[in-house]
């Protein structure tokens, strides 16, 4: 990018926008990764990724009264070279503005101050996180009995924000992600084992290929299950899954507007229900430690749960669902004011917690006694909006518990449950650890989440795939 | 693309060669989008997007090595170029798998463009949005509608690929899109319908009717919907099944065009989307499904989301058979993992979605070929005594090894002695990939045929999204298992 620097870019579009305001976004996103199969390296990669977005606000006249009638927002991103090209994005985004119109969702930024630190240069990836894990799978890969598949990553997001209204703020952001699967050799039986966090350097590879392991040897004992409705152990990551999606539905507008699981009927929201009666909790807080995310919202474009206009506010601790209680619904600003209930902006991690809690996922899977602790969930797709169905695939690792012990394992089914339905249906819980959402680590990595045994767990049918 | 890209490949391509790489491969790509959504008539988000960058991808001591980079100047080709050769030695120390291509014909320096009469990014932001504004008073003109969502997406790419081996390939291609939702909310509930047509790889052209009746589609979209509203619930067990097009092209994707991945069938994708159940071992003799079965791969076909003039590895467009009379006889490949099963030649399969990420093998246009007799779907319809005809496509899924499937759609039709007799609502339908292509009891013909797809089918680590298209014909299934997705969820 010749010698100009991102956050000089950012304040060469803030620049350009002063006359009619705006919000400028530079990212650099640095990522390294492995990949592997069959007990062998496969692809890999370094890349380093630049981009400038800006969003253009332009006020909007009545054409036989000349009175301003609203405000307008245009987005364009792309990569810059040099003055020139921050210009003409700023153009760009002018333009959209323009044919776009009265912004719905229009709102006064608020004020914000410059950050010290906004013109540090971005954080780059140390390839010795990569080495690390190398080395790890090396020692794994001895191992002739079992064939090993997976997939590390580390990626340092930083972030350039600044607006008309003075924020300029620059953030860093840390995610690795670390995935072992191990297949048996005739390829009947397969277990998983995920860690998420800052840095891959904190993986011990040998206690995951231990984990992978141990999870094959039970499988050894493959036991006959039929499909229906089952006592289940969700293991933390299988939760996730499942809350999250939870967490993506639980829109203030959608539900006030009629059309989602937690409209009420007749109108309004559900907001007050009572959905378990277990000390049950999802929250989302950016300062939750070891979770900890951007605190304040950053948005180039506008949905239910987030406005442009938004940017800068403060995110904080968010409750959706407290002692069992549907507590509030994501929103932004102008979706809470549509609602009628507060500003609700949600930040990227998930906290799930049943205050009752005790003990790790075997523990609470050996309190069952009699039933099914699920390893991963697969494939999650909404079947039913008004109930919020959804169906999946269990995946590497149904073990059958019985009498308070693993016996062995059952083949894999299609799930057919609503993550909303399942709640007062909680028997137990464990306590909540950090996990990887096998579904959804692409997309949300931030998750501590309890394990959950659920009574009618409904398994409509078997899947014969390993 | 406004930038040197000869020059620059070249750079990159003269230090590999120089580290020793013997495989050097240079992507230069530009994707420029654009999205425009309306909620309710209003504008809620209208966004362009264009990416540029370069990737370095050699083979080194036997081992892959990636890099890439969005700094188009000599020292972020520099990095890349290094990155490249310094991973490579890191992947070599742990691969036990040497990385080899199977050999291609030089094409020298070519370009392709994909046909189209409207350039999509040169439509204003005013003419979307004027569009979807004018579909959005359509569809409000009937009471029953109460909500609207509509959406319109476009795009195109600029790609060069450089290789060691002489290949200096140009192309470029479109994409255009769109989709409008109506949603009705009563008393007990909400119900809504979506429009059907599929993405295609053409111009702003499809948005104003060449090649899909929008008009007749928008206009009828309400009554759809007042009819589902009213519509009994479905009761579960075995019925036929006449599915159209618009939900068939989903069904192949997932369980034809995933399963028929060499590089899931060889393992590569097992810990993410999975492997297949149609491993090496079935060629040429596994039953697939019924004889009329006949599905092909394609890098060709007009109008397709995946048809290229050479793939990401310099591999020139093909066509070849996957399913021949209900026999599994071929897979989709690239370089090194055809070479793997005993190939002589790749059939081109090589895509990445930026030059931010390395190619892997993707989808082709996957396609079920239309039956002898020009048979309509009303033909078919009057074939079947109890069943649903299904149409559009919503909820999609199947498991690791596309057996178990379940899916659900836009419009269900009861069908009774060979007539039909109105909605039905709460269908879903579950199978396993096998036993439900076996079960394909009669086919339509050419003028049945339709060309569906998606732009977003995911896969590979990192994450990459595809275009893609299938073309089938409607086709009549017999005895499949009906769940009522009301029932499921225990309502």
């Amino acid at each position: 990018m010749s010698n100009l620097t991102l956050s000089q870019a950012v304040d060469y579009a803030i620049e350009l926008l002063s006359d009619s305001g705006g919000v400028v976004v530079g990212e650099v996103s640095n990522t390294a990764n492995l990949r592997w199969a069959n007990s062998s390296l496969t692809t890999n990669g370094n890349t380093v990724e630049q981009s400038l977005s800006v969003a253009a606000f332009l006020p909007i006249n009545d054409p036989a009264t000349a009175k301003n009638i609203g405000t307008a927002v245009g987005i364009a991103s792309g990569q810059i070279t040099d003055l020139a090209s921050v210009a003409n994005l700023v153009d760009k985004s002018r333009q959209s503005a323009l044919a776009a119109g009265v912004a719905e969702d229009a709102n006064d930024l608020p004020t914000g101050v410059a950050a010290k630190d906004f013109h540090d240069v971005p954080a780059s990836v140390d390839l010795a996180e990569l080495e690390h894990i190398a080395i790890g799978l090396n020692k794994v890969f001895e191992n002739k009995h079992s064939e090993y598949f997976g997939y590390c990553e580390i990626t340092i997001d930083t972030l350039y924000v600044a607006t008309s209204a003075g924020m300029k703020t620059r953030f860093e952001q840390k995610t690795s992600r670390f995935e072992l699967s191990a297949k048996s050799i005739d390829r009947k039986r397969s277990a998983w084992s995920g860690q998420s966090g800052t840095s891959l350097l904190s993986v011990d590879v040998h206690s995951h290929g231990v984990e992978v392991d141990q999870g094959l040897k039970f499988q050894e004992n493959q036991i006959e299950i039929p499909a229906g409705k089952h006592k289940v152990t969700l293991s933390p990551s299988a939760v996730a899954d499942l809350m999250i999606y939870l967490m993506w539905t639980a829109s203030a507008r959608e539900a006030s507007e009629g059309r989602s699981v937690f409209s009420a009927p007749g109108g309004g929201t559900r907001i007050g229900e009572q959905l378990t009666t277990r000390d049950f909790n999802v929250v989302s807080d950016p300062e939750f430690p070891g979770l900890q995310t951007i605190n304040q919202v950053v948005s180039l474009g506008s949905s239910s749960f987030t406005s442009t206009f938004d940017t800068g506010l403060p995110i904080t601790k968010s409750e959706l669902i407290s002692k069992g209680k549907l507590s509030s619904l994501g929103s932004s600003r102008h979706a809470a004011s549509l609602a009628k209930l507060p500003f609700t902006p949600l930040a990227d991690n998930i906290i799930v917690t049943d205050t009752s809690g005790t003990g790790s996922l075997l523990d609470t899977a050996k309190r069952m006694q009699n039933g099914l602790l699920i390893t991963c969930l697969w494939y999650i797709r909404e079947v039913d909006s008004e109930s919020l169905l959804l169906t999946g695939l269990t995946r590497d690792g149904v073990y059958v518990v019985e009498n308070g012990e693993i016996i062995g394992a059952a083949s894999n089914f299609r799930f057919n449950e609503s993550p909303v339905g399942m709640l007062n249906r909680i028997v137990d819980a464990g306590q909540s650890i950090a996990c990887l959402p096998r579904e959804w680590a692409d997309y949300f990595a931030r998750a501590k989440v309890a394990p959950l045994t659920i009574s009618d767990f409904n398994l409509s049918t078997k899947s014969d795939a390993i | 693309m406004d930038i040197n890209t000869e020059n620059l490949a070249e750079q990159a391509l003269e230090i590999v060669h120089s580290a020793g790489a013997t495989t050097g491969q240079v992507r230069i790509a530009q994707h420029d989008n654009r999205t425009v959504a309306l909620r309710d008539g209003q504008v809620e988000n209208v966004a362009t997007e264009s990416s540029i960058g370069l990737s370095v991808r050699v083979i080194h001591l036997g081992a892959w090595g990636f890099a890439a980079t969005t700094d188009l100047t000599s020292a972020g080709i520099k990095f890349a170029a290094q990155k490249a050769i310094e991973i490579a030695k890191i992947s070599a120390a742990v691969s036990t798998d040497r990385v080899e291509l199977l050999p291609e014909p030089q094409v020298g320096k070519v370009s392709w463009n994909l046909p189209f009469e409207i350039d999509p990014m040169q439509v204003t932001d005013e003419e979307v949005i004027e569009l979807l504004k004018k579909w959005n008073s359509v569809v409000t003109k009937n009471a029953v509608v109460h909500h609207v969502d509509a959406h319109a997406a476009m795009g195109k790419d600029l790609t060069y690929f450089a290789d060691l081996d002489g290949n200096r390939i140009s192309q470029q291609r479109v994409r255009t899109s769109a989709q409008l939702t109506a949603v009705h909310i009563g008393e007990n509930g909400f119900d809504d319908m979506r429009t059907c047509a599929p993405p295609a790889g053409r111009g702003f052209e499809y948005l104003l009717g060449t090649g899909w009746d929008w008009d007749s589609e928008l206009a009828a979209l309400p009554e759809y919907l007042d009819e589902k509203t009213k519509a009994p619930s479905v009761s579960a067990g075995n019925w036929d099944l006449v599915i159209d097009p618009t939900n068939l092209w989903l069904t192949i994707h997932e369980s034809i065009g995933h399963a028929t991945e060499l590089d899931r069938a060889l393992g590569y994708e097992a810990n993410y989307a999975g492997s297949s159940f149609a491993t090496i071992d079935k060629l040429n003799t596994f039953k697939y499904g019924s004889e009329i079965m006949n599905v092909t791969g394609d890098r060709m076909a007009d109008f397709g989301l995946s048809t290229v003039g050479y793939d990401d590895e310099g591999v020139a467009a093909q066509e070849w058979d996957l399913i021949r009379n209900g026999v599994l006889v071929g897979y989709q490949t690239d370089r090194n993992i055809a070479k793997k099963i005993g190939l002589t030649r790749s059939n081109g399969c090589a895509y990445a979605d930026s030059a931010l990420h390395p190619p892997i093998q993707r989808m082709p246009n996957v396609s079920l070929q239309p039956g002898q007799q020009d048979l309509s779907t009303n033909d078919l319809i009057s074939q079947v005594d109890r069943g649903i005809y299904i149409v559009g496509d919503k909820s999609w899924s199947i498991d690791m090894q596309r057996y178990n499937f379940q899916f659900t759609g836009q419009r269900f039709y009861e069908i009774k002695s060979g007539k039909i007799v109105g909605q039905l609502k709460d269908v879903v339908y579950q199978s396993k990939t096998p036993e439900f292509w076996a079960s394909m009891k009669a086919i339509g013909g050419k003028q049945t045929y339709l060309l569906g797809g998606a732009l977003n089918c995911g896969k590979g680590q990192p994450g990459q999204t595809a275009p893609v298209s299938h073309g089938c014909p409607t086709a009549v299934f017999e005895n499949i298992n009906v769940l009522n997705g009301k029932a499921e969820a225990g309502l």
